[in-house]
């Protein structure tokens, strides 16, 4: 089937996200808690657009919406543009120390809000992506706290938590860095707890901490990974000579 | 200590290990304890196999659920926009005076909690409190004691 995307006719199958039909056509649709493999979230709202159908419009968030045969989608029209401007103005007002919706502010022309003022300083907006990302790729270590304007996101208690492995996977898919993560030559910390790094067996170069190689190891239910990626292919490379001659 | 466990497996045990039933195993140990103690939300991720962190996160969402011990009285002032206008701020002031808290508190013998919510639904009656199950309307400074003292009495009985 097709729809039709800012004038633009594209094909479509049934059950695609609108997003996805609009990034393939390379008609940028800006998102922030959408992710390639986590796909769903639909919280920030940034992605909305108007979607035209049988002369009725409504707007929605692209990210989620399933195409339908012959709709009309507008992606920058004058209502989409003002409506996107004011959430990514109260996004900014939640997240003042975060750059990238600083940036976003400016390029979509968000208006100034004087009568909001900032509750707390950070970076964080609350889409939640770093919670589905630790519950589906690693162990579902943190969560939202509280409600409403003391929501937060934590580890149970605000303790370092029993079963994080820090596996960085939170930090790796959040839209605007909320998650701090910092590293030194042997040790990783992530959520007030501080793992140590495991390196390469060949050459040294560290490819994780002990309890996320762990973590991983048991799930595949193989051995712990001893080596980098460099050197796993190299070692691959040696036995593929060894066993066919140069 | 062991007796608390005790019971907290028998709540536990009341419904199958399934996830579709962890709040009403959180409301059950409320119920039962009157918060939820973190043995209890250990158990019950152990029990139901999912992480703690999900039951975190419904406790703390749920003002029906409680994390630190909540008083055996539980004292209800209404904040509506009408119980406002009648002086529940007045209200707030005299039980803190009378019971020493302040809204979320508890008393330090474990006999009261206070809390301030957003609207009973009685606005005619304002400004209401509840206590435990009892309403009462267009209270004033001057019947705060009387009201309290009854729940005292009841708990010397």
């Amino acid at each position: 089937m097709t729809i039709t995307i800012d004038g633009k006719i594209c094909s479509c199958e049934k059950g695609e996200k609108l997003l996805a039909v609009a990034r393939r056509n390379r008609i940028p649709i800006p998102t922030l808690c959408h992710h390639e493999s986590l796909p769903g979230q639909a919280s920030c709202r940034v992605c909305i657009v108007e979607v035209v159908q049988q002369g009725r419009s409504t707007v929605t968030s692209a990210c989620v919406y399933p195409v339908e045969e012959g709709i009309q989608v507008y992606t920058n029209s004058d209502r989409i543009r003002r409506e996107r401007g004011m959430i990514l103005a109260l996004l900014h007002k939640r997240a003042p120390d975060s750059r990238l919706i600083a940036d976003m502010c400016r390029i979509y022309g968000a208006p100034e809000l004087n009568r909001v003022s900032v509750s707390l300083p950070g970076k964080c907006i609350l889409c939640g992506l770093c919670v589905r990302a630790c519950a589906e790729l690693s162990v579902g270590a943190i969560s939202t706290v509280n409600r409403g304007v003391t929501k937060e996101i934590a580890t149970p208690y605000h303790e370092p938590s029993a079963v994080c492995v820090g596996c960085g996977s939170c930090a790796s898919v959040c839209p605007t860095g909320a998650i701090e993560v910092t590293e030194t030559a042997d040790t990783r910390t992530i959520w007030d707890k501080t793992f140590p790094l495991v390196r390469c067996a060949r050459c040294g170069a560290p490819i994780g901490t002990r309890e996320e190689l762990d973590h991983a190891a048991r799930k595949a239910g193989v051995e712990r990974e001893t080596l980098c990626e460099h050197c796993r292919r190299r070692s691959m490379t040696d036995v593929l000579a060894a066993a066919y001659g140069d | 200590m062991q007796a608390e466990m005790d019971q907290i497996l028998e709540i536990l045990h009341r419904y199958p290990p399934e996830k579709r039933h962890s709040l009403a195993i959180l409301q059950d140990l409320q119920h039962h304890f009157n918060y939820i103690p973190r043995e209890g939300m250990e158990a019950l991720a152990e029990y139901l196999g999912c992480p703690l962190s999900s039951l975190y996160s419904m406790a703390t969402f749920y003002r029906a659920l409680s994390l630190k011990p909540k008083g055996r009285h539980i004292i209800k002032l209404c904040d509506g926009t009408a119980c406002h206008i009648r002086g529940s701020v007045n209200l707030a002031g005299g039980i803190t005076r009378l019971l020493g808290i302040g809204a979320g508190e508890t008393t330090e013998d474990g006999l009261f909690s206070l809390e301030l919510v957003n609207c009973l639904g009685s606005c005619a009656l304002a400004p209401v409190m509840v206590v435990d199950e009892t309403y009462y309307g267009k209270v004033t400074l001057e019947k705060l004691p009387e009201i309290l003292a009854q729940y005292r009495e009841g708990a010397a009985e």
